[in-house]
């Protein structure tokens, strides 16, 4: 039963117009992905594709390693020679061209530093350039000294004293010093993952409106009710097929996805903390990139699959595939139109609603916090736990609701 | 077995679809007859335990049917009016899916698919998508799948609609042939399809069953008779307001008519036998075949 279900679903020419949309998608992010990273080669000239990363990658893996004091201290060392350099002195745009290309290898590391040595909302690519070896030591004390500060002042009535309290906690709590290598596969997947998963979600989402609707529309329904298993299996298959449907594709997707980027770039820096990126230096959530990478797949499947079954209710609620098709958007786009709200009360909702799920690498990074029971917490505990609950309680409804239907 | 209604209601809002209909039915044909908006489809439809009655009830051996649920459908099959599928499918899916609906294991529906598709004479067809199938293919499927499950309670709802005349004779011949040993509850609008195959015919009119007995019985208890007369062509307007005239053809002497009255309408009125088409008219007047062609 479930087998024709999901013939169903693959059977129709939109249906299989969706999914090769999906390998379209991925080749475009790939693209963008390949031509984004450029190496600028010793004659200073800038080099992309293939060649480029795997230059960029031998550059930067010579940094690879505990980032300790003295790594950060030879790394402003470094820049120093190079900012001494008549290369790097020079007019020339090649010239300083040249002098560019010894830094790249310790790019990541210079934005680290860059980071730690401004303020908390600042960031200024040149700050390493007057910063002295002797600082190192401040590394990374400066990135708990930069949040007090922070909530001494700008943040100081976004977050309640418990809450700062709690924040402080958690960015004392990152191990130092980190441990960094190159990981620019991660960087990548991260970047582009939102993309990704909120794509498959709304082609998931096409293909699955008309699991229930369908039979009203064909207006096979009269037959499907009034068969043995109509008001019963049948239903469950629909739901399985719509599941397995979300499931497949969504970790075919994710797989790919993964395998193609990680295979081009390398999983290298999978042990790394997050905060050992650009992207995750304020993040308080302590966790590797291979730890974010699972939690945002994981998440994303969840939030995925939590739209689907929405999308699935709608269909067997209203008998209506165009409505049920539009779930996904609406989920997906509308909270992004509300964001940047100053009204904090909304906010902290938007940060818990299911597209929060589709860009868990995002949410990692903002300081979005809820005290329940007295216990204050971050959105990414409470995302998975929320939309488990509402999806394992919308499916009765589903079944229920469609069980009842009368075909008039 | 043993299919019992009694007091049968449904409304929609202040519309009584369905009113306070009583019937008892068992192995045999039964034609249901009536004009479009009878109540024919609901009253199908309830009995498929599609839509809940308003009141009243239905009862298969002595059970209702909705508390019966999957237990009495395993007994059902239906041909819906509309007959809807998946336009994808090939017929042998359709048919696959359609056993695995109605419980039939797969081995099982293979056999009787195969026989089926004989029996409907689409066995070459059994590859092609539904969507390709003409209209009276498309009927043969619907019956086919109706038949899946070997039904005990076959419900057909208008199943030679929108068929050509030898698509309709030879579907009729197929559903007479399918009745052997099971209740057969057949719709129309259309007289000969029941005059051929029926046992037992039930009039609707009106949300109500108004008449019902053997072929035999209905046209005995019809409190008229029929007359075949000759008229001029400038009387028939005159003819139509004072009876009610089931056929009018032209003939060299004028126009021959078809009336129905209870007295002689003109001394050179001949008396003709009342046929099934006669009682339709008594019963159903003017609106009978007024969309569609009641032959």
């Amino acid at each position: 039963m479930v087998y024709y279900e999901l013939k169903k679903v693959f059977a129709r020419r939109g249906s299989r117009i969706a999914l090769l949309f999906l390998p379209m998608v991925l080749a475009i992010v790939m693209y963008f992905i390949i031509s984004d990273e450029r190496f600028v080669n010793s004659a200073g000239d800038g080099e992309n594709g293939f060649a480029a990363i795997r230059k960029m990658r031998d550059v930067q893996k010579e940094w690879a390693g505990e980032l300790t004091e003295d790594k950060i201290r030879q790394v402003i060392e470094e820049n120093q020679r190079i900012l001494a350099t008549p290369e790097r002195q020079s007019e020339d745009i090649q010239q300083q061209d040249i002098a560019y290309s010894w830094t790249q290898g310790f790019s990541d590391i210079r934005m680290l530093i860059n980071y730690s040595f401004a303020g908390f909302n600042d960031y200024d690519y040149y700050r390493i350039d007057s910063l002295s070896p002797e600082v190192a030591v401040d590394f990374y004390p400066n990135r708990i000294r930069n949040l007090k500060e922070f909530l001494d002042t700008d943040g100081k009535d976004a977050f309640s004293e418990k809450e700062k309290e709690f924040l402080i906690k958690k960015y004392e709590e990152l191990e130092t010093p980190m441990r960094y290598d190159y990981q620019r596969g991660w960087k990548y997947l991260f970047q582009w993952a939102p993309a990704i998963l909120m794509i498959t979600t709304m082609v998931l989402g096409f293909l699955c409106s008309g699991i229930f609707s369908g039979e009203f529309q064909w207006k096979s329904s009269a037959i499907l009710f009034s068969s043995y298993h109509g008001r019963g299996k049948a239903i469950r298959a629909k739901l399985a097929a719509g599941i397995l449907t979300g499931t497949a594709v969504y970790w075919g997707m994710v797989l790919v996805y993964t395998g193609v980027v990680l295979g081009i770039f390398g999983a290298d820096g999978a042990g790394c903390p997050i905060q050992s990126t650009m992207a995750g230096w304020k993040s308080f959530y302590n966790m590797t990139n291979w730890q974010l990478y699972l939690l945002v797949v994981f998440g994303g499947y969840l939030g995925c699959l939590f739209m689907l079954i929405l999308v699935m209710l709608a269909s067997a609620r209203t008998n209506s595939t165009a409505f049920a098709v539009v779930i996904p958007f609406v989920l997906i786009f509308l909270p992004s139109f509300l964001s940047g709200t100053s009204i904090s009360i909304l906010n902290k909702i938007l940060g818990l609603l299911p597209d929060q799920l589709l860009q868990l690498n995002q949410v990692v990074k903002y300081f979005k916090l809820y005290e329940i029971g007295g216990k204050v917490m971050g959105a990414v505990p409470l995302l998975p736990v929320i939309y488990a609950v509402l999806g394992v309680a919308a499916v009765p409804l589903i079944y229920l609701g469609y069980r009842k239907k009368q075909v008039y | 077995m043993e299919l019992r209604v009694t007091e049968l209601t449904k409304e929609f809002q202040d519309v009584k679809a369905v009113d306070h209909v009583n019937l008892t039915m068992n192995y045999g044909v039964y034609g249901l007859l009536g004009v479009n908006g009878a109540g024919k489809t609901t009253f199908m439809r309830m009995l498929c335990t599609l839509i809940r009655p308003t009141a009243g009830m239905i009862a298969c051996n002595g059970k209702d049917i909705f508390e019966l649920d999957g237990e009495y459908r395993k007994i059902l099959g239906y041909l819906p009016q509309e007959f809807g599928f998946y336009p994808d499918f090939t017929v042998q899916d359709y048919l696959m899916y359609i056993s695995s609906i109605k419980g039939v294991r797969p081995a099982v529906a293979r056999k009787r698919m195969a026989e089926l598709l004989r029996r409907v004479g689409l066995t070459k067809a059994k590859n092609k998508k539904m969507k390709k199938l003409s209209g009276g293919m498309k009927r043969r499927v619907g019956i086919a799948q109706a038949m899946l499950n070997d039904p005990e309670i076959l419900i057909l709802d208008e199943p030679t609609a929108g068929l050509d005349p030898n698509e309709r004779i030879r579907f009729r011949n197929l559903i007479s042939d399918l009745a052997q040993d099971r209740l057969v509850l057949l719709s129309t609008h259309i007289v000969s399809d029941i005059e051929h195959i029926a046992n037992e015919i039930l009039l609707m009119k009106d949300g109500r069953i108004v008449h019902s007995g053997t072929q035999e019985e209905i046209l005995a208890e019809v409190p008229t008779k029929v007359w075949s007369v000759v008229v001029s062509r400038n009387e028939v307007e005159t003819w139509q307001k004072t009876f009610k005239v089931a056929n009018m053809k032209t003939v060299p002497q004028g126009t021959e008519l078809r009336v129905l009255s209870t007295d002689r309408p003109g001394l050179s009125a001949r008396e003709e036998a009342m046929t099934l088409e006669d009682v339709f008219l008594y019963y159903f007047g003017e609106k009978a075949g007024a969309e569609d062609g009641i032959l």
